[in-house]
């Protein structure tokens, strides 16, 4: 039975990793150009503000169309220590319930300003990703970043999103929601991570999520990644021990390229004893599949899985979505989707249908 | 030989389809999921009472992530944990805020996160689709009535569970109205003006010095509480709420049980300080 339950997720995650194979900020960019996050990045484990290649990379090979070479571009730099950036996302969402009437909105989802402040050249850093919107300006993250420019160790200690599977800009993404680790979670705590040419490793002690005002408990996070040109693995753990109960979260995650198709991978297997009930074990997937037709042109499909709780029959949910992201010119996307939930007939909120317009501006 | 564009195609269209079929059928379920227990269903209408909300609200949307170890700000909604995580309990997010203060929706966190005026952090639910007003008027309802838990058993003894302002509040602006829920229904009709006693303290003493005149009312939609509403807007002071002893009215639940039967004295249900200047 329990092996019936968890195929799809190993069946598409074998899909994925074992197919013979093939790639732009979202985790197939990088998977599309055999990037590591660190690339694109001034946070190592992806995310947040762009480093210079980052920047140049959105400016020349991202967009359909370049600007015009009279203009003078974006380059995130005030001067040798300060380097800025920033995100905006609005959009138009409607959602269909089924027995319910639709609603539909506008929404300011995201507006977002990073810092990233070398204190000592390549050694030490400071690091602010203010969330300006929704609500009042509050630090998703902050911290102090140390570097060992010749070991490749990196030091973190402060607020930061954990690392943990593909970092997907949906944080509803059932991966994301079942692991508990997205970049709606940020935790705070130290670091230590390792980047080396082809492995990117990283090992977290925080307070985790759940702790959140307790003064009780913590959270051990880790996760190895190796990246090579037309592929790359990954696995995390994530402990918690909490109040609530403890909790075990293990993930595998694989991507890799064929021609213009990038291939995501996602089984999350979590063990969580926080339930009243008693504790519950969980299975989530992803598979995604990211087409990109032509420069500036990405078609994203996406199907996923979740059992909430294994030990019951006939519970699962699954999630289809189809979206078409248009970078016309650089530093501007519109992204274009729908979201298909398919789970038990008596829940009307796991039957919905989602269609959303998106404008993201970044810099 | 190479595979070709179409065989990935027809690779991808399988392993969506294999995903897709794997939905459950919901057999034994309820509509949260879980395996079905006599009673466990949300049945009816919504209404402004704890129970009612958890089973229309909490447990179906809320608990896909405020559960278990992981749940975000430590806030676990299931229906075991939510009242008890819910009530009087400063936000993570803006520990000055409760996240739900009984009598006061306005100044409720909870409230601030579903209808998207938080100062901090995103809509709930996260993602969407957002409660529409009329359920998130249902959970304000239930707060300005005392946010009272669900009913209790039939053999808890008749008792005042929360009151707001809570013992030993100071508030920095005159409350418009105490909150008073008990564990059982009330008998309305044992209600009047003498039930319930608010008295100014004398600061020296602690002696009761003036009375305050109040109306009582019992909100529509939940038996289980009264709203004691004084006639002026209340200046500074130490104020002390009690019920009134034998011979007096006093309060009596539905099934005919006495607020504190064996005292004769008065039953203090809280003292709270206004200090609109500090």
């Amino acid at each position: 039975m329990i092996t019936i339950r968890i195929a799809p997720a190993v069946v598409v995650f074998a899909c994925l990793v074992g197919a013979p194979m093939v790639a732009h900020g979202e985790p197939y960019l990088a998977v599309q150009n055999g990037y590591k996050c660190v690339a694109c990045h001034v946070n190592p484990t992806g995310g947040g503000l762009r480093s210079d290649f980052g920047i140049a990379f959105a400016e020349h090979l991202m967009a359909a169309a370049s600007l015009p070479k009279d203009v003078p571009a974006w380059t995130g730099r005030f001067g040798d220590f300060l380097r800025v950036g920033a995100d905006l996302r609005a959009s138009w969402t409607r959602t269909d319930i089924p027995r319910n009437s639709a609603q539909q909105s506008f929404d300011l989802d995201q507006i977002r300003l990073y810092a990233n402040a070398q204190i000592v050249p390549d050694r030490v850093a400071l690091y602010v990703d203010e969330q300006l919107a929704p609500g009042n300006a509050s630090a998703a993250e902050a911290y102090v970043r140390l570097t060992n420019p010749g070991g490749g160790w990196i030091l973190k200690g402060g607020r930061f999103y954990l690392p943990f599977g593909w970092r997907l800009q949906d944080q509803t993404a059932f991966v994301r929601e079942a692991s508990g680790v997205s970049m709606t979670t940020p935790d705070t705590g130290v670091e230590l991570g390792l980047e080396r040419e082809r492995w990117s490793a990283q090992l977290d002690l925080t307070n985790g999520a759940a702790n959140a005002g307790t003064g009780t408990g913590h959270q051990i996070t880790g996760q190895i990644v190796r990246v090579e040109q037309r592929y790359r693995v990954g696995a995390a753990i994530a402990a918690t021990q909490s109040q609530a109960g403890n909790r075990r979260v293990g993930g595998l995650f694989a991507g890799i390229r064929t021609g213009a198709i990038a291939w995501l991978g996602e089984a999350d297997f979590i063990r969580d004893a926080g339930f009243a009930g008693g504790a519950r074990s969980m299975v989530a997937g992803l598979g995604e599949a990211d087409w990109m037709i032509r420069r500036g042109h990405n078609l994203k499909i996406t199907a996923e899985y979740e059992d909430p709780d294994r030990a019951v029959a006939e519970n699962q949910q699954t999630r289809w979505s189809v979206v078409y992201e248009m970078t016309p010119i650089p530093f501007v996307q519109l992204r274009f989707g729908f979201r298909r939930y398919v789970g038990i007939p008596q829940s009307t909120l796991q039957n919905r249908r989602v269609l959303f317009l998106e404008l993201h501006g970044f810099m | 030989m190479a595979p070709t564009g179409s065989s990935w195609i027809c690779a991808l269209t399988t392993s969506l389809v294999l995903l897709g079929g794997c939905a459950g059928n919901g057999d034994g379920l309820d509509a949260n999921g879980r395996p079905l227990l006599p009673g466990g269903n949300a049945e009816g209408p919504l209404t402004a009472d704890f129970a009612s909300i958890q089973a229309h609200v909490f447990t179906p949307v809320c608990t896909v992530c405020h559960a278990g170890a992981s749940a975000p700000q430590g806030l676990r909604l299931d229906a075991t944990n939510s009242y008890s995580l819910l009530i009087g309990v400063p936000s993570t997010e803006v520990p000055s805020i409760l996240r739900v203060k009984p009598g006061d929706p306005d100044n409720s966190y909870l409230i601030q996160k579903l209808e998207g005026h938080a100062s901090v952090g995103a809509r709930m639910p996260f993602g969407g689709p957002y409660l529409d007003q009329a359920t998130i008027d249902v959970i304000r309802q239930w707060i300005t009535d005392g946010a009272m838990p669900a009913a209790m058993g039939t053999g808890a003894r008749f008792a005042a569970l929360a009151v707001t302002p809570a013992m030993q509040d100071i508030e920095v602006e005159a409350p418009p109205r105490i909150v008073v829920g008990f564990n059982q229904e009330l008998d309305q009709t044992r209600i009047d003006a003498s039930s319930i006693r608010l008295e100014r303290l004398d600061r020296g003493t602690d002696m009761p010095n003036a009375i305050v005149p109040v109306a009582l009312t019992v909100p529509s939609g939940n038996p289980r509480a009264i709203l004691v509403t004084p006639a002026q807007t209340l200046a500074d002071g130490l104020y002390r709420v009690t019920v009134a002893g034998p011979p007096e009215t006093g309060i009596t639940s539905l099934s005919g049980e006495r607020l504190g039967a064996t005292a004769a004295a008065p039953v203090v249900l809280t003292e709270f300080r206004i200090a609109k200047t500090p």
